[in-house]
């Protein structure tokens, strides 16, 4: 357990409104179909559900443009679906490239895992990105897979 | 004065203050030996991704080689030593360029014992000269200079003078293969070893630079879509290509190593 009240944060300065830059419901690896429109030829997010919540730019520097699909490696079950849906992206949707984003936290890594699972199986190969973010929000590692 | 020089030809930069090459040099960008040299004296500092404090201390340096007159201060930062050599992380595109690059050294390393005792008289010594062609040809240029020129360089503004130099180096390597098969036809011995070892001297260099500074910028320069979009691009212009003709250029190398470690041991 960590206790970031300590935190020194920015002071409530009025900014304007962030807007949300999703384009899809639904988000969740479970409930997406790798055939949605939205996937065909798309950059598509692979996140870690933490992720969002750390990460204060999440939407403008990550989301942005892109498609998404959010999933937790530790808690989810029946993740052998979620191996099929990343390789019917990569198979069947022909998606550009997949940003897999995770926390710092060990078990995270259990979604790139299953990133690669899926890129090794499938026939058609597409550049696989990995961020990791740290507890407070720090962008930690951006690297090629 | 310095800004008069900016938007000058590198070449012609050093030709009139030689001094300059070797601050150039000093910060590893190797100008001085580039066969072609059109590149900006502005472009050059900026495609080579110096910090701040470097880059300004680099121009303060050629301000005062070029205006004595007026010495620019350097800062009073001491020229950091060069990083120990890191593994760089090119975008998998580019991975792919450098990684067939590895294949393009091996035979360059193995020129020299190609053209050491070669006897252009013997059907052995012709083969080995057109099968080294043949691996130049295929290879070098059809399979990996076309996915620059056809592919990559599109992504950029190909004006760029560093672009057109690539272009031109292309040209010039392929001139020398050109004039190994003349000189293969006429049996001129003496003439096929000048241009297969003027081929290695210039490839060596143009590798040099596309690995260590135009991918890397480049890199720096691409988005994630565009990364994407490359990459798919050229495994499209891969399937095109036989790979029957790839696996036996790689093999072609391999049997000339083997061949070469072979005569050595035998020394």
């Amino acid at each position: 357990m960590f206790d970031f009240r300590d935190k020194k944060t920015e002071p409530d300065a009025p900014v304007a409104e962030v807007k949300s830059q999703l384009r899809q419901w639904p988000i969740q690896l479970h409930l997406i179909s790798p055939a949605a429109p939205y996937y065909q030829g798309a950059d598509v997010l692979l996140v870690a559900d933490c992720v969002a919540y750390a990460l204060g730019s999440f939407h403008m520097d990550y989301l942005k443009g892109k498609s998404i699909a959010i999933a937790c490696p530790k808690l989810d079950e029946g993740q052998e679906v979620y191996v099929e849906k990343i390789k019917s992206w990569l198979d069947d949707a022909k998606i550009n490239t997949l940003t897999v984003l995770i926390m710092q936290v060990p078990c995270c890594m259990g979604l790139l895992n299953l990133a690669k699972q899926a890129a090794q199986a499938s026939e058609r190969k597409v550049p696989i990105k990995s961020v990791v973010v740290s507890l407070q929000g720090e962008i930690l590692s951006e690297n090629w897979v | 004065m310095l800004e008069d020089y900016l938007n000058t030809g590198i070449k012609a930069v050093i030709s009139q203050f030689p001094d300059v090459a070797a601050i150039l040099e000093e910060y590893d960008i190797g100008c001085a030996p580039c066969s072609v040299g059109s590149c900006l004296l502005k472009d050059i500092v900026k495609i080579h991704h110096l910090s701040d404090e470097d880059e300004q201390a680099l121009m303060a340096r050629i301000a005062g080689v070029i205006d004595p007159s007026r010495p620019v201060k350097a800062p009073a930062i001491p020229r950091s030593r060069p990083a120990p050599p890191q593994a760089i992380a090119y975008s998998p595109p580019l991975r792919k360029l450098v990684d067939e690059h590895v294949l393009i050294k091996r035979l360059l390393a193995l020129i020299p014992r190609v053209v050491e005792n070669l006897d252009v008289e013997s059907e052995e010594g012709r083969r080995l000269i057109l099968r080294t062609v043949d691996f130049i040809r295929s290879y070098a240029d059809k399979y990996h200079h076309a996915k620059e020129e056809d592919i990559l360089f599109r992504y950029f503004d190909e004006n760029l003078d560093i672009l057109k130099a690539m272009r031109e180096e292309h040209e010039k390597a392929r001139s020398h293969v050109r004039a190994v098969l003349d000189a293969l036809e006429k049996g001129d011995r003496e003439e096929i070893v000048e241009h297969l070892n003027a081929y290695r001297e210039l490839l060596s260099e143009h590798i040099r630079k596309e690995d260590e500074i135009l991918y890397r910028w480049m890199d720096r320069n691409l988005s994630l879509t565009q990364v994407g979009g490359l990459f798919s691009q050229f495994t499209e212009a891969e399937e095109k290509i036989d790979q029957g003709v790839i696996e036996g250029c790689k093999t072609f190398i391999v049997e000339l190593e083997e061949k070469a470690w072979d005569s050595k041991k035998e020394r």
